[in-house]
């Protein structure tokens, strides 16, 4: 079953590679079926959905450099003043908490998420492929945190996480090890976060790296096999080889969706303690909705953008370079 | 399940018969230690008051159901579940007519400007939610749809993923099968109804089972759109909003806190063990589609 999705992009590939030609050679003999495919009301068929991404993300994000240039009165905009390039000198002002050290949160988090995850989800991946209704159940287990909301699930890890009677520390407790404050000290709180966010995301992205082992060709590893290759030379020279574009868009994804992460932050350690959780997007509402300064707001979200924006070009890059290097 | 054999890990751990028992059992315990946060707080839901404080903690419940009552009585959890269901369901609707009709468009059509608008189409994964909050606010503002089920259902009726899926899917079927209705007659609406939709019905199944859970689960953009409907017998804040809510109200009293956690969580969950293997598809579906 998952086997004969899988190679449905591989069948994909193929197809896009030449439509324009199969169509142009076909449409030679049989002019109706070139009537049907080429059309000006395919406008209209996309029509609705491009709508609502323009109103509700295109326009919006020239909108948010607006009104970044505004001290913006979020009850009479008529009444906001101008204020240029004001609000992003701004973020180089030195009040708590400051731009900087929510960007370099948002680096902390996004980094951990992203090798850690990455790192975590391909061992889990290696363990559970291939079958068997034990490891299907597992494969089940992993991915039920995913798919239940962040909101609860922050409220029972803030339990978890409790230093006098949560689980965490309770474990460490019988294992010997020392314990930890967790979300009550400003150098734990991180950490806990991102143990929090692992738990939530990395089913995810093993069930991605599942799929990736499903389609990959046997007659490499065979063949290394048959070469003399012990397991690890095989994992490190085939298959993390072959795996590349999977984990290209694992780290994409898992970069990108962390540095949109806010959900945790508001729940499980509201942005502290002394704002060691407040990273960008978090900073972005507490700006915005809670101290209504939405012009500083607004500049902190162009800022959030461009680097969004960045990581996805890298990763453009990069999966180009994969691919062709497949290819 | 017709996964290709092991690469590297056979040999790792597969070397016998304890090798693969030893697998197994990792496989096990890593699934347990998965599922436990959430069999813990059933635990504390259905404790005695203040035995959650307790250290070693208490891992067996004691069936004191006087917490779920305490708690389901203090919120209007049905009214928010509705919101829930009513919102998820209307924003699943909507996500599978435009992904199919833009799916069909730049999967099957031909026309001047394609290339523009999938290009167009693509860059709406680059811009983040959290950067859009602010203006859509702002906007929402402006048209009078704060506090309405609207601005919580049309913005999210649109799906990059779902376009691209059923996109893909269109693209998997031979030409001749859709051409050959075109010779027949056939308008192209009807080509998509009665010939595109059964074909591409298990990328429409995937899409709904994760736009619908995408929007159970969604909390920042709810909590800002509905913020002034705090009235409870009629808000159209969903029950994740008034989770968060009674959390803040109640935070205090674990074990009600606990039992609504649960009651909240179980439906949700339900739906994805009923449809796992669907959302699974999904996510392995994603892996595929990086080669695309």
């Amino acid at each position: 079953m998952t086997s004969s999705l899988a190679t449905v992009p591989a069948v994909t590939a193929t197809t896009t590679a030449g439509p324009a030609v199969a169509t142009r050679s076909r449409t030679r003999r049989r002019t109706p079926a070139r009537d049907f495919r080429t059309t000006r009301w395919g406008w209209a068929y996309s029509a609705p959905a491009v709508l609502i991404f323009a109103t509700f993300v295109i326009v919006p994000t020239g909108y948010t450099f607006y009104v970044s240039l505004w001290k913006w009165n979020a009850l009479n905009p008529a009444m906001s003043v101008y204020r240029g390039l004001g609000n992003y000198q701004r973020l180089f002002d030195s009040t708590q908490p400051t731009f900087g050290s929510s960007l370099w949160h948002s680096l902390y988090f996004s980094g951990a998420m992203v090798i850690g995850g990455t790192a975590l989800s391909l061992a889990l991946a290696l363990l559970l492929q291939r079958g068997g209704a034990l490891l299907n159940a597992s494969r089940v287990a992993l991915f039920l945190p995913h798919a239940t909301p962040v909101i609860a699930t922050s409220m029972i890890w803030v339990w978890i996480f409790n230093p006098r009677f949560g689980l965490a520390d309770w474990l460490l407790h019988s294992l010997h090890l020392p314990t930890s404050q967790w979300l009550q000290s400003s150098t734990s709180a991180m950490p806990a976060v991102i143990v929090y966010s692992l738990w939530h995301e990395v089913g995810f992205t093993t069930v991605v790296f599942l799929g990736g082992l499903a389609v990959l060709p046997n007659e490499l590893s065979e063949a290394a096999r048959m070469d003399g290759c012990n397991a690890w030379q095989e994992f490190w020279h085939i298959t993390w080889h072959q795996l590349r574009p999977v984990t290209v868009f694992v780290v994409a994804i898992t970069a990108i969706t962390s540095l949109q992460a806010f959900t945790q932050f508001y729940q499980l350690s509201d942005g502290g303690p002394v704002y060691a959780t407040t990273t960008l997007s978090y900073l972005v509402y507490q700006e915005a909705f809670v101290l209504s300064d939405t012009g500083y707001g607004a500049a902190l979200a162009v800022v959030l953008f461009a680097v969004t924006v960045f990581f996805t070009l890298v990763r453009r890059r990069t999966a180009s370079g994969a691919d062709s290097a497949l290819a | 399940m017709k996964l290709a054999s092991s690469r590297g890990i056979r040999s790792i751990t597969g070397a016998g018969r304890a090798g693969r028992l030893a697998r197994r059992a990792l496989a096990l315990l890593i699934g347990a230690a998965f599922v436990f946060p959430f069999y813990w707080t059933v635990v504390i839901s259905l404790g005695r008051p203040g035995e959650f404080s307790d250290f070693p903690p208490v891992l067996l419940p004691h069936w004191d159901w006087s917490n779920w009552s305490r708690a389901w009585h203090a919120a209007p959890w049905l009214r928010l579940f509705g919101n829930t269901v009513l919102i998820a369901s209307a924003t699943v609707l909507l996500c599978l007519a435009t992904s199919l009709l833009a799916g069909f468009a730049f999967g099957v059509l031909r026309f001047p400007g394609r290339k523009v608008l999938t290009v167009v189409v693509l860059s709406v994964l680059m811009m983040p939610g959290t950067v859009l909050i602010i203006p859509d606010y702002v906007l929402a503002n402006d048209l009078h749809l704060l506090n309405t089920y609207w601005i919580q259902i049309i913005p999210w009726g649109a799906s990059v993923f779902g376009i691209f899926l059923v996109r893909q899917f269109f693209l998997a079927i031979p030409q001749e099968i859709l051409d050959a209705a075109a010779l027949d007659g056939a308008s192209r609406l009807r080509v998509l109804r009665s010939i595109g939709v059964p074909m591409v019905r298990p990328a429409l199944v995937i899409i709904a089972v994760n736009v619908f859970l995408g929007s159970w689960n969604s909390f920042l953009w709810p909590v800002i759109m509905t913020s002034s409907s705090m009235d409870s017998s009629n808000t159209v804040q969903p029950v994740e909003v008034g989770l968060s809510t009674f959390a803040s109200a109640e935070g205090t009293d674990f074990p009600g806190l606990a039992a609504a956690v649960t009651f909240t969580t179980l439906p949700v969950m339900a739906f994805f063990l009923v449809l796992q293997r669907q959302f699974i598809r999904g996510a392995l579906s994603a892996a595929g589609g990086v080669r695309g």
